[in-house]
């Protein structure tokens, strides 16, 4: 059973509108089609300006699309969107969406009258989730004295406060230390086990591919795919690069032979960028250099965008 | 729907009690209160003192629709909260309504301000020669300042240069609202527009629960404040559902 559904969605912005200008068409969403199922943590894995956080707002009823159509729990998110907004919760990363000044606990009992709860009922879920985020000690001091990281735990409690079926994090872990990060990835987990459906934002493979079951590809407005983590980490592994100072043509001759290497690429000072195309290749690579006695080097994995392309370029994935 | 609405009111109360930028307004009034004072009595006008005393109460109400609860969805905009807002089972108009009442209520804080200066400073206590009346035109007065609240929260968010709005927005409304000079004393040809406003209304008959002759027209005077005040507020409800579908249409809801 799918709980999120999008068909053909498109989304334009124009910008630099103005009387007599007609402004710039700025394609933010292009014919995405995707479906969660339900229980399902689906990732949404993309660059900066992919279009991810665009998907999330339409879906939590905040943004209208151009045209297309979306569904949460078998609901549209145009048309009934009251019905939609009492089965989601939403959580944005970064300081976005809490109160300053009031405290934490004022800050979920607040919300949870908005989500219509009753005040017995509102006060004790505050409690409840204060506790589970691990806030119970911080309860009553205002947010502005909270942690980033705190503030990020805060900000997934008000998420669950309406007790949502369907929850969208956009780049929830955006900014937090690695141990908040990782304490904040096994509060999701633990979301995934009661049974709810997240969609996850995110442009961190490594988030992904501890929290999610697929995750969706997409880059300028486009879905390019969607794919297990596992073979998304097996693609970046195999697109690594080898650079290295200087090395002598018939050494570069004998790493261009050797399979999984994909390009040499010589520059002019006598140095070279030596690029793989499949898992392990690189340690060949690697060995071959140092054997010839090339120890200037250095190894980079490629971005996520950078896969992109080469997956648009060459790979044969499904666009 | 009153729940939410209760929340928002304590939510706003606590916020605004915690920012002194909210309560900077509040600290004017005693200067007010004294200038007005200090001219009535110098002037001999013994019998104004009750106005002077009213005038700066008035002012502030008004000044806080204007400035602080005419900022909340721009400033809910601003930092980012609206979008959450707006996802949620509750029309944002009722949380906007909730905020804008807490405003307004803290707003009369500026009457016991106001007393208390012409009390202790002037040796001059006020007499309310008709406190249901007054207490029901203050009431309604409430009201209308809300619904007038939300019309200019929804307005400013449209608008290009809210500031701009807000700043040319204060004085004028003093003098067409008749919260220190009546009306009746302006031109002729400013009375008429003065009459549209529920202030000028509101001022004259909180004026007159001052005086010892009781009011006249009371039933008539007060309903056009109510009703001034509930079509305010019926223009302001539309106004902000439908700038905020404005809004998520355009993709401009949050300023990010």
């Amino acid at each position: 059973m799918y709980v999120v559904r999008t068909s053909e969605l498109r989304r334009v912005f124009v910008t630099g509108a103005g009387w007599r200008r007609r402004g710039t068409e700025l394609v933010a969403l292009d014919g995405v089609s995707l479906a969660i199922e339900a229980g399902e943590v689906h990732g949404l894995l993309g660059p900066n300006g992919a279009g991810k956080t665009t998907l999330v707002k339409i879906l939590s009823t905040v943004l209208l699309p151009t045209s297309g159509r979306a569904e949460v729990c078998g609901r549209d998110v145009t048309t009934d969107t009251r019905e939609v907004r009492r089965k989601i919760g939403i959580v944005f990363g970064g300081d976005r969406g809490l109160y300053l000044r009031l405290t934490a606990r004022q800050n979920l009992e607040y919300w949870s009258a908005l989500y219509r709860l009753t005040g017995p009922e509102g006060r004790r879920r505050a409690a409840a989730l204060l506790e589970r985020v691990g806030l119970a000690e911080r309860a009553d001091s205002r947010v502005e004295t909270l942690s980033r990281g705190m503030r990020q735990r805060l900000h997934l409690a008000r998420g669950l406060i309406g007790d949502p079926q369907v929850l969208f994090l956009d780049e929830p872990t955006v900014g937090l230390d690695p141990v908040a990060a990782l304490e904040f990835r096994r509060l999701v987990r633990e979301l995934q086990q009661e049974g709810r459906t997240i969609l996850l934002t995110t442009h961190d493979m490594e988030e992904a591919e501890s929290l999610c079951e697929r995750v969706a590809l997409i880059d300028r407005g486009r879905l390019l795919g969607i794919e297990t983590p596992r073979a998304l980490s097996g693609w970046i592994a195999a697109y690594e690069r080898v650079d290295v100072a200087a090395a002598p043509p018939d050494v570069l001759d004998r790493v261009a032979a050797l399979p999984g290497v994909g390009r040499v690429e010589r520059r002019p000072d006598g140095g070279a960028r030596i690029e793989t195309v499949a898992e392990g290749a690189v340690s060949e690579v690697l060995r071959l250099l140092v054997g010839a006695g090339i120890t200037a080097l250095g190894v980079t994995r490629p971005s996520l965008e950078e896969v992109y392309l080469h997956l648009m370029g060459g790979h044969g994935m499904t666009v | 729907m009153t729940r939410p609405l209760r929340a928002a009111m304590r939510a706003q109360l606590l916020m605004s009690l915690r920012d002194p930028g909210d309560l900077f307004p509040l600290v004017l009034v005693p200067f007010y209160t004294v200038i007005f004072l200090a001219i009535m009595r110098s002037a001999g006008r013994s019998d104004l003192l009750g106005s002077a005393v009213l005038a700066p109460v008035l002012l502030n109400l008004w000044y806080m629709a204007l400035v602080v609860a005419g900022d909340l969805v721009a400033r809910d905009r601003f930092f980012q909260t609206i979008e959450l807002l707006v996802a949620t089972p509750t029309p944002y108009a009722v949380v906007g309504v909730g905020r804008v009442l807490a405003t307004t209520l803290l707003s009369l804080v500026a009457f016991v301000e106001a007393w208390l200066v012409a009390r202790f400073g002037f040796d001059y206590a006020i007499q309310v020669h008709h406190s249901v009346l007054f207490a029901v035109t203050l009431t309604l007065t409430a009201v209308a300042t809300v619904g007038t609240a939300v019309v200019m929260a929804a307005v400013f968010v449209v608008g290009r240069t809210p500031r701009m709005l807000q700043n040319s927005l204060s004085y004028p409304i003093y003098v067409l609202g008749g919260v220190l000079t009546p009306v009746s004393l302006l031109p002729w040809w400013l009375q008429a527009p003065a009459r549209l406003l529920y202030l000028s209304w509101a001022a004259d008959l909180l004026r007159d629960c001052l005086q010892a002759a009781p009011p006249r027209d009371v039933g008539v005077r007060l309903l056009v404040i109510a009703g001034l005040g509930i079509a305010s507020l019926a223009i302001g409800l539309l106004l902000t559902s439908r700038v905020i579908d404005r809004l998520r249409r355009r993709g401009a809801l949050g300023l990010t």
